[in-house]
């Protein structure tokens, strides 16, 4: 069931009504069996992962409380992650190991006959794995166990956050699920407004964006280096408004149900320096990443040296963890090494006395963010691109945009020429405005009518956005970027 | 009311009605976003002067129709915008002395579900013909790559102009087609959203134009917009992008094979999709009797090396089954595929005759019509003998006599 189906449109409110209508003991089986039949729909046979998974953990992960001594408890963590991990592997890293292996054999003249495996990569597996292994370490840092099977398996299955997350965190979850709240009209009206704002950015913004991003990216040769940086720009906000429409449905759906589940963006591309971008990019999966992986690798708590590799080996698993392939590794190396240059430049501000200053000033703000923006954009090239050589050669490109300004005319801009679809002229325009979106949200964030927009605003709001839902959402749309990972 | 939610829905609802009722779609169904195979043919079909033979079919059909036209012609001949057999005509009339009009309605991949809404929504009223012309195969009738009736290119233009709900069910078997659908019929904003997607594409085609024209000497074509981005309208077709070249006597013609196409296409016999499509050729046929259109159903020709893909008991079902229909329906029947007169050299590949072969057929159908009392009364042309070629009748399937 995708999220932007009519499918979807009749399963959501049939839940929503059987939950109310339900006694609150029933409401946690009743959305239990939902989120099964939400994921087995699409393929029922990976119901039995996602709960042998459930079992083993719930199972497995109580022995780690109950070890009597730290070795022990740290022997029963190490297995359970790793039993977590290798499941994992199996499915998303067992045909990028095998291609690996016979790619570094081959330069050393061995011609290996690699097996031809015949696995598909079960939708979500990398968010609940994410979402286990944290609860296992959780429990291993002393903090309590989930005590109904039903609650836990519902954490990992919850269907609005099964597919692509956020990913949450059991202290926050589990305990909704007891209180036995009343139907409050409220929840209504922030699901659905959430649920209307994320098909809006899904179906209108990013889907629109994405025509030109697969036009670009498929074949770079037919743009130069203008339209290239275009291109990138473009999908800087394909990939913001596709994932953060999900998660905007994601956090509706589970608002109609008067759950909280964590945000995940925080206008992203108004950071000023690559680490601030991580503090408000895909959030649930950087603090993960954070509390699980670079902290227990050291953290900061070491000297340079060894934080800078904490780092780097942090961006680049976390790389890894959005897909089996050269170039999301790549793409988490890069993250990890802006990462490292952004902490150097940082101390050298410091050594020459100017940070204060410098960043005081508003003018260096502006630049910062101009700057980091354009750091982002060639990660996205990494991240996007089908392989290396694609990136690569987009990369050079972009690189000669100063050259093609020095004697820029709009004639020489592909973007331009191509009519039809619209959306490629119009991207000069609405790249603009979608810039300024950021901008103008940061300005309003905290304000009274931001946050409680007047009654008749927010009805209008709704029409509208029902309406042009309605018109444009197209018969077939892409699946959501974060699907595939 | 205590929602905010609840009223943008009310809101939402009462708007939709007034959209309804004012309908600012109305009269716009020929006017499609990107013309495809089925929108020129339906746009040379409205504007064009009214034929007395209309030939259906898919591309078995349609390849013989145009290749044998660029041979006569001896000219290039633009498949999107050729819609009359020139050289069935000229053979007509030699056989007749009558001059006819054609019009070829053949589109690739039209099944009897598409052929059921061109004649109905098309081949009737006013701009009726007098004869239909329809060449079937079995894939026609058992094609696995087809998802659903409606997922063709021919239906979501001819939907355009009506669905009757008699073949709601046949057209949307998938219970999420059928929902689609529903929702369109109750929400005018989505049952409609193809035109005003339309309209709004092309006011900010416009705008866009005003603020950012096209640099000077723009030489973007549609063919480059295919190899950029071949997801995009896969249907569109555009003039100058189905040509049909003239192949010199001399010249031999290269055979191509498509046989994994087609294991394919036959790998399992769909019952359910055998029986609704024969049920759409039989409201075609009934729909043309209604119309006072004669039927001439064509069993097209196809190799041995394809015939041999299909189960025994497909191929059988399929034969019977077309049999049966056109002697109940009263339509002329037309048995290309026991005539013995096409052989594999005839074929382009394993199904679509080429431009010589596709002579052969025109030659023999057009024989056939001149001789058939039913076809020539049809036509108004004059009756010579009363022979009548429903030689061989056949029982009608007892399978399918219900259903049909």
């Amino acid at each position: 069931l995708l999220f932007n189906s009519l499918q979807y449109l009749l399963f959501l409110p049939t839940v929503f009504l059987l939950f109310w209508v339900l006694p609150h003991k029933l409401r946690v089986p009743l959305l239990l069996v939902a989120s099964y039949v939400f994921y087995m729909s699409w393929k029922p046979i990976y119901g039995l992962l996602i709960f042998g998974l459930t079992l083993g953990n719930f199972l497995l992960i109580p022995l780690i409380q109950r070890a009597a001594t730290v070795k022990a408890k740290k022997w029963w963590l190490g297995l359970v992650v790793a039993a977590n991990l290798i499941t994992l592997g199996i499915f998303k890293y067992a045909y990028f190991a095998v291609d690996t292996v016979k790619e570094s054999l081959t330069l050393f003249g061995v011609n290996w006959h690699a097996p031809h495996l015949h696995i598909l990569l079960p939708l979500g597996i990398s968010f609940f794995v994410f979402e286990f292994i944290h609860y296992a370490v959780e429990v291993y840092r002393g903090k309590p166990l989930v005590k109904s099977f039903m609650d836990f398996a519902l954490f990992a299955s919850f269907f609005p956050t099964q597919i692509a997350g956020p990913i949450k965190r059991y202290q926050d979850f589990i305990p909704q699920l007891d209180i036995a709240s009343k139907f409050k009209w409220e929840y209504v009206d922030l699901g659905m407004q959430w649920i209307l704002m994320g098909l809006f950015k899904k179906v209108i913004i990013a889907d629109n964006l994405a025509l030109v991003v697969q036009a670009g990216f498929g074949h770079p040769e037919n743009f130069g280096s203008l339209d290239l940086w275009i291109i990138t720009y473009a999908f800087a906000f394909q990939i913001f408004f596709d994932f953060a429409g999900y998660t905007d449905i994601a956090r509706g759906s589970a608002m109609l149900f008067g759950y909280k589940v964590p945000i995940n963006f925080n206008l992203p591309y108004l950071a000023a320096n690559v680490s601030n971008f991580w503090d408000r990019w895909h959030i649930s999966l950087s603090t993960w990443l954070r509390d699980y992986l670079f902290i227990p690798l050291g953290g900061s708590r070491c000297g340079k040296w060894m934080v800078y590799r904490n780092l780097f080996i942090t961006m680049a698993l976390g790389g890894l963890w959005h897909g089996a392939a050269n170039h999301f590794l790549a793409w988490g190396a890069f993250q990890g090494t802006v990462l490292i240059l952004h902490r150097e430049y940082v101390e050298l501000l410091k050594k020459l006395g100017w940070a204060e200053k410098l960043h005081a000033s508003k003018l260096y703000h502006v630049v910062s963010v101009i700057l980091t923006f354009h750091v982002v954009c060639i990660g996205w090239v990494l991240f996007r691109a089908d392989n290396m050589t694609i990136a690569w050669q987009m990369i050079q490109k972009l690189m000669l945009a100063p050259v093609s300004l020095l004697h820029f005319s709009a004639a020489q801009l592909s973007v331009l020429q191509i009519r039809d679809p619209i959306i490629f002229p119009a991207l000069v325009l609405i790249l603009p405005v979608l810039m300024l979106s950021h901008v103008v949200v940061n300005f309003l964030n905290g304000k009274k009518i931001y946050e409680h927009p007047p009654w008749a605003v927010q009805v209008v709001a709704m029409v509208a956005a029902m309406c042009l839902l309605t018109i444009f959402t197209p018969d077939t749309s892409p699946r959501f970027i974060y699907f595939q990972f | 009311m205590k929602s905010r939610f609840l009223t943008a829905l009310l809101v939402f609802a009462v708007l939709n009605l007034v959209v309804a009722v004012v309908n600012p779609c109305r009269g716009k169904a020929a006017d499609f976003p990107e013309m495809t195979w089925t929108g020129w043919a339906v746009k040379h079909y409205i504007e064009g002067p009214k034929p007395n033979v209309v030939f259906l079919g898919s591309s078995l059909m349609l390849v013989p129709l145009d290749g044998v036209d660029a041979n006569y012609l001896n000219r290039k001949i633009d498949g999107s915008q050729h819609h009359s057999s020139v050289y069935f005509e000229s053979v007509f009339k030699k056989l007749t002395g009558a001059d006819i009009r054609t019009f070829i309605f053949a589109l690739p991949g039209e099944m009897p579900s598409d052929a059921c809404l061109i004649t109905r929504n098309m081949l009737s009223g006013a701009r009726k013909p007098d004869v239909i012309v329809y060449g079937v195969g079995p894939r026609d009738f058992m094609d696995n790559l087809l998802i659903s009736p409606c997922a063709s290119d021919p239906y979501r233009y001819l939907s355009r102009f009506g669905v009757q709900p008699s073949l709601v069910s046949n057209l949307m078997p998938d219970w999420t087609d059928r929902l689609n659908y529903e929702f369109g019929q109750a929400c005018y904003l989505y049952g409609n959203k193809t035109d005003l997607v339309c309209d709004a594409t092309r006011s900010g085609a416009r705008q866009i134009e005003r603020v950012l024209p096209a640099p000077p000497g723009t030489k973007f074509t549609i063919f480059d917009r295919h190899r950029l981005m071949p997801d995009y309208h896969p249907w569109e077709l555009s003039k100058g992008e189905a040509l049909f070249r003239p192949i010199p006597p001399d010249q031999k013609i290269p055979f191509e094979d498509n046989l994994t196409e087609y294991r394919k296409r036959y790998a399992t016999v769909k019952w359910d999709m055998f029986v609704s499509q024969m049920q759409f050729l039989a409201d075609l046929m009934n729909t043309a009797r209604k119309n006072g259109t004669h039927v001439v159903l064509v069993e097209m020709p196809i190799t041995d090396l394809n015939r041999s893909l299909l189960k025994p008991y497909a191929w059988k079902a399929y034969r019977n089954g077309i049999k049966a229909l056109a002697h109940a329906k009263g339509a002329t029947f037309i048995n290309l595929e026991d005539s013995g007169k096409f052989q594999t050299s005839d074929f382009g590949d394993t199904v679509h005759l080429h431009s010589r072969g596709g002579q052969k057929l025109l030659d023999l159908i057009a024989e056939k019509m001149a001789e058939s009392r039913a076809t020539r009364v049809a036509l108004k042309l004059p009756v010579e003998n009363d022979k009548e070629e429903l030689a061989g009748r056949m029982p009608a399937l007892p399978g399918l006599k219900g259903a049909l």
